[in-house]
């Protein structure tokens, strides 16, 4: 299950963070997409250290913790997506999936002519689609 | 010689030059945030876009008569019809349907259900009485006056506002006769 | 399938950017209007290189991101590509359009042609039409200063039409 998705700015500002557990533990859930924005630094700037095929916008498996499983995604316009899942299984094939359709809805999101590039996503049907693609997480590729 | 048979929007639309519509949608949301940061008044902002449009019919006129092989329509009728099934087509690459007559056939609706006017925009909440596309209410009134039909446009339904399609309503006020060089009797 | 509207429209919208900002709210100061022209450039830009490199990986250096513009952003804009492209190696990248559609179906007044470069709109004031040509290109010029913004690369971009029908648009890298 998907616990928390974020969108990060260049400069490390957040854009938009949502988490999708029933109990109180947002802040934990912000201190974990926090902590994974450096290893997606170190990623970026070493990439053959981290066996990663150069450029590639999916990160990969960032940071695993005892509880959760922290996925990146770095788009050529330098902003961060970030993923947190209980899931103890995950397939990439599924991570792939899952950032292919929330960058679409990213991109959408920032094509309205209201926003204001750096700052904070607010559209309502932004939040709605990240929900969708939440709730479909893994069902797709899966069997 | 018989006139051309007048073509369908299909048609003509596949045959004129196009482009992505992102560019032309980008590009107008563009215009109407730069309009509301330099005219500040959103009053002031929905008369500039009805006046761009208002310049703009009055240009493409002469192209979608060209196009679509058109003659003149003599009927308000037919003509509202025209402009929702050949040009709105032609240029927008969507039909609109023309409903709503009133009995003595001088105001209708012009419908759209698909506008590409409006793919990404989320009015903000300081925008409520902006009327977005009122660049297609001006363009509608400038084409109309070009072939001697004075009109009022208005919008009754907004997409943008929550309604379930855009409705635009056009208001014959005065159709003024073509004028001619010379009197029939003389 | 990809969404098309017919090509008239953007040139319609282009036309009334110009004249509204020209002749109108800024009749007299063409430096204010160019601004703003190029703003609305700079917006679409933008949101487009954020849209057309959706589906490739990152850019490794400015000169990638540069031949980004001049081929897939081109032809999504165009449909063709960059027909020439030079580089002093210094940060200085020029971008020749063998025929630029959108001065395309304009008729160019030909005392543009001999002041040629658009940097200078005051210089121009004295003649409309002229001044309407220049002003024409501080939108495609925003576009291509707001998508390379976007990518990272912070720039200034003039546009030289002394070579007509070829407009080269000059791309300064800031250090």
């Amino acid at each position: 299950m998907i616990v928390c998705v974020a969108v990060v700015g260049h400069q490390n500002n957040p854009l938009y963070i949502q988490s999708f557990t029933k109990a109180d533990d947002s802040l934990k859930l912000h201190h974990i997409v926090h902590c994974s924005l450096d290893v997606v630094d170190e990623r970026v700037n070493n990439p053959k250290k981290s066996g990663l095929i150069i450029n590639e916008t999916f990160l990969g498996l960032l940071n695993p913790t005892e509880n959760y499983k922290v996925y990146g995604y770095l788009t050529n316009t330098k902003v961060k997506f970030i993923l947190v899942t209980t899931d103890l299984e995950v397939r990439d094939a599924d991570a792939r999936v899952f950032f292919g359709r929330f960058h679409t809805a990213y991109v959408n999101a920032v094509s309205n002519p209201f926003h204001i590039p750096g700052k904070k996503i607010t559209s309502r049907k932004f939040a709605e689609r990240v929900s969708t693609i939440v709730k479909s997480f893994g069902l797709s590729s899966s069997s | 010689m018989a006139p051309a048979a007048p073509k369908s929007g299909d048609v003509i639309f596949a045959s004129v030059d196009r482009v992505n519509a992102e560019l032309f949608t980008l590009t107008y949301g563009a215009i109407v945030r730069q309009l509301i940061t330099d005219l500040e008044e959103v009053e002031e902002v929905n008369k500039q876009l009805d006046q761009m449009g208002y310049n703009i019919g009055v240009r493409l006129v002469d192209e979608f008569l060209a196009k679509s092989s058109v003659s003149r329509c003599v009927d308000f009728r037919e003509t509202a019809d025209v402009i929702a099934k050949v040009g709105f087509k032609m240029f927008l690459g969507v039909t609109a349907s023309v409903t709503n007559w009133d009995a003595d056939g001088t105001t209708c609706s012009l419908i759209l259900e698909d506008n590409p006017l409006v793919d990404f925009v989320e009015l903000p909440d300081t925008c409520q009485g902006l009327h977005y596309c009122n660049i297609l209410s001006g363009v509608v009134r400038g084409a109309l006056e070009m072939v001697s039909m004075k009109t009022e446009v208005t919008w009754l339904r907004d997409m943008l506002r929550g309604d379930d399609v855009f409705e635009l309503q056009v208001k014959l006020l005065k159709q003024v006769p073509e004028e001619y060089p010379y009197k029939d009797d003389e | 399938m990809v969404r098309e509207v017919s090509e008239s429209c953007v040139e319609s919208l282009l036309a009334e950017i110009v004249l509204s900002y020209c002749s109108g709210f800024y009749a007299n100061k063409p430096e204010l209007a160019a601004r703003r022209i190029e703003a609305i450039g700079f917006q679409v830009g933008h949101q487009l290189s954020e849209r057309y490199t959706m589906d490739r990986p990152r850019f490794t250096d400015n000169l990638e991101a540069i031949k980004f513009i001049c081929k897939d952003f081109w032809s999504e804009l165009f449909k063709k590509q960059i027909d020439n492209l030079k580089t002093n190696h210094r940060g200085t990248f020029v971008l020749q359009d063998n025929r630029f559609r959108w001065l395309a179906h304009m008729s160019i007044d030909p005392s543009v042609q001999a002041s040629g470069n658009i940097q200078d709109p005051s210089a121009m004031a004295e003649n409309k039409s002229a001044q309407a040509t220049g002003m024409h290109l501080y939108f495609p010029c925003g576009i291509i200063r707001g998508a390379l913004s976007n990518l990272g690369i912070e720039c200034a971009v003039s546009a030289d039409i002394s070579n007509l029908p070829a407009c080269s648009f000059v791309i300064r890298i800031k250090a």
